[in-house]
């Protein structure tokens, strides 16, 4: 199947500064996919190219298999859900949604039409003929989605729109967000740096970090089986145990980490004796225990520290010779345990093993 | 005790500021006065009151031609310089433009530059390259003094204008010139009404460059001028009167048009 939108082998710099290097990306059509970095990594260099307003040092742009790298935004079938929304602020909420339309040259009762239904789309029937200024935060970002979308773009680009609302909006705005792509069909490019937005929504999460690609995937892929360190810490909570391995057995491997021997498989790894390995152990595969577990990995440790969240504690454990480890109980668990001796295990099959090279990342 | 102390500067206030309305208010409530006057010359007491003054001023043909004459050049001056001022400040605030201070710099310069200094240099301008007093040059003028006002006031409300909105009306296929007039210009609308109607005020009431760069047609104040000349009569007064009263009223609006537009 043909790729909606392609980049090639892009690099954008600015002066000195490296904004995104070496860029390969393609991306199929109807999925939802966010491109998820901290600031500075060249997400949102990435969608701005995408949307005409930047032009790549070299490498090529392609839209629906045409090279559109040196194309004006408004010559390309791409729009834009700008961050503050953008909307303009002279005109209705319907006079906004139907700019686009206006400019594609249809005919006002096909304008009209397709205003209403997109309208009806996030349920603001009633507020055609307000201005932005009297809608709340979650309506501007209703309409100016709907603004974006009117003119049937073959990508829907998003720059970081949920950031302006409030936490609650945030959490609703994303289940829309998600049901309108679901409904349109159409293919959502999505910037952000919020981990948990890009978990919830997309189909496809494309990490970035220093303007390249560190990891691409699926949401479960990513938070399961994070290929570097910088994925592992950026999605979710982690502890990294830096082990060395002491030997292998099977597809198993024992390591060493913090005075104690742990297990875990390195998969294609394949590591050798003394080599350095990080593993990546999440809180909530943590199992805490008055009494030794039978299997699977398990070490002796105290309770630090207790933070209840509510549906859970967490848990500070320190084991071997003063590493912390952060566990993610549920409160009933955290009752049956008497004083602050207890158990941690983990089953190895839970943990990924990454290489120490990309350590430095 | 204290509090006699404590409110003295306040008193003193209050007091220079009821002095100062004086001052101001007086003379031009004295003017007025003398217009409403039943007699030839303006002097106390006022003893009858009339009318005639303005029925006359209605009917002078000689004003009602500078009164046509001031806001046909005003009007050509308005339009001229809101123009050259709104793409000034466009150029002030456009990316990847050199030497935009320069640039600000020299378009505020008219509105320091000493009126009599300015009206003399543009005299000396417009006879070495050949051009005519007169209409034209009286509008020239005018315009010139009035582009830094709208380059300044466009430019506060460009500065307060969210970047993206034109990137977004781009992104939706505008080219930049519809860019411009659907979403920047709008965007402009309050500021620059306001800035018309300050540059009419600033030409209806200009003296000395008309007076240098003027030909024999005389604008409002010209024709004030050359009639207090022959000698103060009520009728002067009664024209004055009406000028104030349309200027105090414009200006008002202009004023409400601007505040308005930066609380939006």
């Amino acid at each position: 199947m043909q790729p909606v939108f392609q980049f090639d082998n892009v690099t954008k710099s600015y002066g000195k500064h490296v904004a995104v290097e070496n860029l390969n990306l393609s991306i199929e059509a109807g999925k939802f996919v966010t491109l998820l970095g901290p600031s500075g990594c060249g997400k949102s260099t990435s969608l701005r190219m995408l949307g005409g307003f930047e032009t790549p040092n070299s490498g090529r742009i392609l839209l629906g298999g045409k090279d559109v790298t040196r194309v004006p935004p408004n010559k390309r079938n791409v729009n834009i859900v700008f961050q503050d929304y953008a909307l303009f602020p002279h005109m209705t909420i319907a006079k906004n949604i139907a700019f686009g339309l206006e400019l594609k040259g249809f005919d006002n009762q096909h304008i009209h039409r397709r205003v209403n239904e997109l309208l009806e789309l996030v349920q603001l029937q009633d507020y055609a003929k307000r201005l932005p200024s009297e809608l709340s935060g979650g309506q501007r970002q209703r309409v100016a989605l709907m603004r974006a979308l009117a003119p049937d773009p073959e990508v829907l680009l998003l720059d970081e729109p949920l950031s302006a609302l409030d936490a609650k909006l945030r959490q609703q705005m994303q289940i829309e967000l998600k049901s309108i792509q679901e409904k349109t069909g159409k293919t959502f490019m999505f910037v952000t740096h919020d981990q948990e937005e890009a978990l919830t929504m997309s189909d496809t999460i494309v990490v970035m970090n220093k303007g390249r690609i560190e990891q691409m995937g699926d949401p479960n892929t990513l938070y399961g089986r994070p290929g570097s360190v910088f994925v592992a810490n950026f999605i979710g909570e982690t502890n990294l145990l830096r082990s060395t391995v002491v030997g292998t057995e099977g597809d198993t491997a024992a390591l060493s980490w913090n005075g104690v021997t742990i297990k875990a498989a390195p998969g294609g790894l394949a590591p050798k004796a003394g080599d350095n390995l990080y593993v990546v152990l999440r809180p909530e595969a943590i199992h805490c225990s008055a009494d030794e577990p039978a299997t699977g990995n398990r070490i002796k440790g105290k309770v630090r520290q207790r933070v209840f969240k509510g549906n859970h504690t967490s848990l500070s454990v320190e084991v071997g010779d003063g590493a912390l480890l952060n566990a993610l109980v549920h409160p009933s668990d955290v009752a049956q345990l008497s004083g602050d001796d207890v158990w941690v295990g983990w089953k190895p099959e839970t943990t990924t093993v990454i290489p120490d090279r990309h350590a430095h990342n | 005790m204290r509090n006699m102390f404590s409110d003295a500067p306040r008193t003193t206030l209050t007091a220079f500021y009821w002095a100062f309305l004086l001052y101001l208010l007086l003379p031009l409530t004295l003017m007025m006065a003398m217009s409403f006057k039943d007699a030839n010359f303006v002097a106390f007491p006022i003893g009858d009151w009339t009318l005639d003054w303005y029925a006359k001023v209605m009917q002078d043909k000689q004003f009602l031609e500078a009164c046509l004459y001031s806001v046909m050049i005003a009007a050509a001056s308005t339009l001229a310089a809101t123009t050259l001022g709104t793409w000034i400040a466009m150029l002030i605030v456009a990316e990847g433009i050199k030497g935009q201070v320069i640039i600000f710099a020299l378009a505020c310069l008219p509105a320091v530059v000493p009126g009599m200094i300015s009206a003399i240099s543009m005299r000396i301008f417009i006879s070495t390259i050949d051009m005519p007093t007169g209409t034209a040059a009286i509008i020239l003028g005018h315009t010139v003094h009035a582009v830094p006002f709208v380059v300044v006031m466009a430019l506060t409300r460009l500065r307060s204008m969210p970047g993206n909105l034109v990137d977004a009306a781009r992104d939706l296929g505008a080219d930049s010139v519809v860019a411009f007039f659907r979403v920047t210009l709008p965007y402009l609308g309050p500021a620059l009404v306001g800035g018309m109607i300050f540059c009419v005020l600033l030409s209806i009431d200009d003296f000395v460059r008309t007076f240098f760069l003027g030909g024999y047609r005389p604008t409002l104040p010209m024709l004030i001028f050359a009639k207090v000349q022959g000698g103060m009569s009520p009728e002067i007064n009664a024209m004055a009167t009406l000028v104030l009263v349309v200027t105090a009223a414009v200006g008002l609006y202009a004023e409400y048009l601007t505040r308005r537009a930066r609380t939006r």
